[in-house]
């Protein structure tokens, strides 16, 4: 619960921060004067506020609670989890704020500095292993197929975190292998961190929701290791400074992930068919749904970008920040505002107290997407095709993709607006949920004092 | 009708269960199809698995043939077999000399490298002794043997000499050497029968 | 699927594996890379690291996270191959019967002027390499002399951004290695060959808008001090023209962060010619024969 308050607040902070960066394309002498606000350390922060702060806070949340109810068993250690999500928020804090101040490390989604990293490890273990240990404590023994993915992802991310950490911060490794190392985590933390859960959260809801099972167990099973397997690899570009080899082997991995995004296709379609009209009954399903289209999606690109034909057009481009986005906003930010949407009321036992601000989010956050990713795919292609035309000076490169960046800025707008309605109503429900439990206890408190002191 | 907001408190669903539906067979034919396309791109793209192949070279001996000494290939191969039966026993196969034996390396020496070469033919005619400083460290050797009686024929020791200064695993990629620039220098030496010293051979112009 | 440990042991295999084969084996690759022989100038080893001023400009490219929008890394999609005559040699009509056969299509006349004209004469263009290797091969027993020239291709080399493609070698010292996802702007692997004149990059980190209206860049004014001039301007104050000037009596300076982050733009080359990067440049002239032992060569000398 801690975690999604938390999160719903570095969500905002993270539309701020995207905000700004967005605007600044067009208008570069904004906020120009303070070194605070350059957008070179804006879009970090950004970044790292939306990854670090939101997606990894919103994840551990619907991580736990999804352990919990499949496991049929209670929270083990919930202070400590507690603890953990105070501690990761400090973390957070102290790294976005570290960027803005100029201690970033130069690392590509690791750019918190090395003092903040450590806290969250710290963090993250005190949250996780009471994840672990309940989950060593189900009572249900059958495993079903979200906590496969949950439990490889809490084991995954400390090690990919710690392991590109050593390598790249605290004993650096040589020369160029620092973009290996990096891309190799951002790949990690993407396709297979945020995945698993994402996939986790996607296939825990999408049958529950429309109250059908899921479609296939053993497609699951297919995806899942298919997945686990071929997933981490992807990530080298085909036009960095590094030996042939290593790009071509990213790029053989990342279109054998066709396979387990085919598999989830599959399921997804066939758990989902006909029950559309649930969706017009069920707002946390629409955000699902959203979701598990847009890692489809994703997906896809992400296949397409991966071959060097496609990727001599859209490297460096804004294509592959639309594809960041699609991931991180469109699938997994979406799935995760579904599973919190549904979550919070069952954890606190009280309705979420305006269904206008929860549509208004719906609606902004998918306008915002579909509006950013469009204008940014297509911004990225012709911006592209201009570089690689070496007759168009690069004055009008930049020019020429100038009015799709104006169009996502609407669009980040969008997802901002949405982003404030969420915490609105989030504070709203949490207000209205302390008054009710604090004040009967307070004037109970009270009560007892007035009787004390008549007597 | 209002969408409902907060469906969970109203409808208690059950955990959701999965189906068994069965994997598609197609879908296992697709890995294996897939993966015949991945050896295949390897070999194309691959460069072999080769760190010192970049794109657009799909293998190190497309590299090799466009350094620059790379006309007179066959002179660089039989120069690498000659350096193997004479130089290898002390200066190793790895060109990277023995320390322990004040042998130093030729890997990076800018004694083999230097421009022009003629310090370095004379070491290899009449062999070099005393105190030396190779890339920045000291070697001070009883003595290199001479080799000017041992290989009369001065397209080996121009074979040789080609190979030490063009190994581009050594990342070497100094010029050629011909037998006519080891003859004339066999030629001017021709009187000398003691080994080099440093100071000796620094007061050697370049010629 | 039931049991956890179960999955962990998948779990651990499936991320050991893509450990070793992009992190592990990578680094045994290139995880003790040396510095390379420079081939046009074979003594002096490359890269060498950057000065002072250069490596602590690298921190402030760091902290100002400068490679959110440029990338450096510079790519090569291909290379071609020229051959040019360097040397007609003495035996003129063989070498043109030879050239006949190398260039079909070409008569005598041309071929004539070929071989008569000031060397170095281009006599193909953008062949394959087997192509350039067979002519080579039937000019050199007539006499002439012909070299295969190789050229990296690529739209980046195109633009001028760099003559040959970035290697692994290219970073060898450098701490972070910032390669850059984005082309917002430029890439500035080889801005430091191309651009090489400090003031213009002083003015342009001031106001990029000086020099390229049409610039996205935004200014970094917080590099620069705007202080009253003294007696006489400062001799690095910034020189304006028209409407960019601060007004009279004012100077813009730049401070020391300005001036590192310059000179480690300015120390950003890769136009090193190494094994991984075959091109042809014209080589310096060797050392004249009669030449006094020159210090060029040998690491001992004075």
């Amino acid at each position: 619960m801690v975690l999604f308050a938390f999160a719903a607040v570095w969500l905002v902070a993270a539309s701020v921060f995207g905000l700004i960066t967005s605007l600044k394309f067009h208008a570069p002498n904004l906020l120009a004067a303070c070194p605070w606000f350059t957008y070179g350390r804006v879009q970090p922060a950004q970044l790292n506020a939306l990854v670090y702060g939101f997606a990894a806070q919103a994840a551990l949340g619907a991580a736990l609670w999804m352990i919990a109810r499949l496991g049929r068993t209670p929270l083990l250690q919930p202070g400590y989890i507690v603890l953990g999500a105070i501690l990761w928020n400090l973390g957070v804090k102290i790294g976005v704020f570290g960027i803005l101040i100029g201690d970033t490390t130069g690392y590509e989604w690791l750019e918190m500095p090395r003092y903040a990293s450590p806290i969250l490890f710290l963090a993250y273990s005190m949250i996780g292993i009471p994840a672990l240990l309940t989950f060593h404590h189900r009572r249900e023994p059958t495993l079903y197929v979200s906590q496969w993915f949950l439990l490889a992802a809490l084991f995954w991310f400390p090690w990919i975190y710690s392991t590109a950490h050593l390598l790249l911060v605290f004993f650096p490794v040589r020369g160029v292998l620092q973009a290996v190392v990096d891309w190799w985590f951002i790949g990690n933390l993407t396709t297979i961190w945020f995945g698993f859960i994402g996939l986790a959260a996607i296939f825990y809801f999408l049958p529950r929701l429309t109250e059908r099972p899921l479609h296939s167990n053993y497609l699951a099973l297919v995806a899942f290791w298919t997945l686990a397997l071929f997933g981490g690899w992807g990530g080298i570009q085909h036009g960095a400074p590094l030996p042939a080899w290593m790009p071509s082997l990213s790029t053989v991995f990342t279109v054998l992930t066709v396979v387990p995004l085919i598999a989830i296709a599959i399921n997804f379609k066939k758990t989902f068919a006909g029950a559309s009209a649930n969706l017009k009954e069920n707002l946390p399903l629409r955000f699902v749904a959203f979701g598990a289209v847009a890692y489809l999606l994703a997906g896809a690109l992400n296949i397409a970008d991966s071959l060097p034909q496609v990727n001599q057009v859209t490297r460096f481009t804004f294509f592959t920040s639309a594809r960041t986005q699609l991931f991180l906003y469109g699938f997994f930010g979406m799935t995760m505002l579904g599973a919190i949407y549904y979550i919070v009321p069952q954890l606190i036992q009280k309705d979420w107290p305006s269904g206008a601000l929860f549509r208004l989010h719906f609606r902004g956050a998918v306008f915002g997407i579909i509006v950013c990713v469009v204008s940014l795919l297509l911004g990225g292609v012709v911006q592209g095709m201009s570089l690689n035309n070496a007759n168009v000076p690069f004055a009008d490169v930049t020019k020429s993709s100038l009015h799709f960046l104006r169009m996502s800025t609407l669009g980040d707008l969008g997802i901002a607006i949405g982003n404030f309605a969420l915490a609105l109503n989030f504070g709203w429900l949490l207000v209205r949920c302390c008054r009710e439990c604090c004040v009967p206890i307070v004037a109970a408190a009270a009560k007892l004092e007035t009787a004390e002191v008549a007597r | 009708m209002n969408p409902d907001v907060n469906p969970s408190r109203t409808r208690q669903e059950a955990e959701p269960t999965s189906g068994s539906a069965q994997a598609p067979v197609w879908l296992f034919v697709l890995v294996a199809v897939l993966a015949f396309w991945g050896m295949g791109f390897l070999d194309n793209y691959g460069g072999g698995f080769d760190p010192r192949v970049y794109e657009p070279y799909s293998a190190r001996t497309e590299v090799e043939r466009d350094q620059p000494s790379t006309r007179g290939r066959e002179r660089f191969n039989a120069g690498r077999l000659a350096f193997l039966q004479y130089c290898a026993p002390c200066h190793m196969e790895t060109g990277l000399g023995n320390p322990a034996n004040n042998v130093p390396p030729l890997v990076h020496s800018e004694w083999a490298l230097a421009e022009p070469p003629n310090r370095l033919i004379r070491i290899v005619l009449n062999g070099l002794r005393g105190p030396v400083k190779v890339d920045g460290k000291d070697f001070n050797s009883d003595g290199m043997l001479p080799w000017r009686d041992t290989i009369t024929d001065d397209e080996i020791i121009a074979r040789i000499l080609t190979y030490v200064r063009g190994n581009g695993e050594w990342g070497h990629n100094a010029s050629e050497i011909t037998a006519e620039q080891v003859a004339r220098i066999r030629d001017e030496t021709k009187a000398r029968a003691v080994q080099w010293t440093v100071d000796e051979l620094l007061k050697v112009s370049e010629k | 699927m039931n049991q956890g440990p179960l999955i962990f042991l998948g779990v651990f295999f499936a991320l050991a594996l893509s450990w070793f084969g992009l992190v592990f084996e990578p680094q045994l690759q290139l995880g003790n890379a040396q510095q390379a022989t420079n081939v046009v100038n074979p003594t002096q080893l490359y890269p060498q690291m950057r000065p002072g001023q250069a490596r602590q400009g690298l921190d402030v490219y760091r902290s100002l996270g400068c490679a959110a929008c440029h990338s450096q890394q510079v790519g090569q999609t291909g290379r071609t191959y020229d051959v040019t005559l360097t040397d007609a040699g003495t035996n003129r009509a063989e070498v043109i019967a030879a050239l006949l056969k190398v260039k079909p299509g070409s008569n005598t006349a041309e071929v004539e002027k070929l071989a008569a004209g000031p060397m170095p004469q281009t006599i193909l263009k953008n062949v394959p390499r087997a192509v350039a290797d067979a002519a080579v091969a039937k000019l050199e027993p007539t006499g002439a002399k012909a070299e295969v020239k190789i050229i990296p291709t690529g739209p980046d080399i195109t633009r001028g951004w760099g003559k040959r493609r970035s290697v692994a070698e290219d970073f060898l010292f450098d701490q972070p290695v910032m390669l850059g996802s984005q082309r917002a702007g430029p890439d500035l692997a080889d801005v430091g060959s191309r651009l090489p004149d400090a003031n213009w990059h002083l003015l342009h980190l001031y106001n990029p808008q000086i020099l390229l209206k049409k610039s996205v860049m935004p200014p970094y004014r917080f590099l620069f001090e705007k202080r009253k001039v003294g007696r006489e301007p400062a001799p690095e104050a910034l020189k304006f023209s028209g409407e960019f000037a601060p007004e009279r009596g004012y100077e813009i300076v730049p401070t020391d962060n300005a001036r590192q982050l310059v000179a480690y733009l300015l120390s950003l080359r890769a136009d090193a010619v190494i094994f991984e990067t075959p091109i042809t440049v014209a080589r310096p002239p060797a050392a004249s024969t009669n030449a006094p032992a020159a210090a060029a060569t040998n690491a001992p000398a004075k």
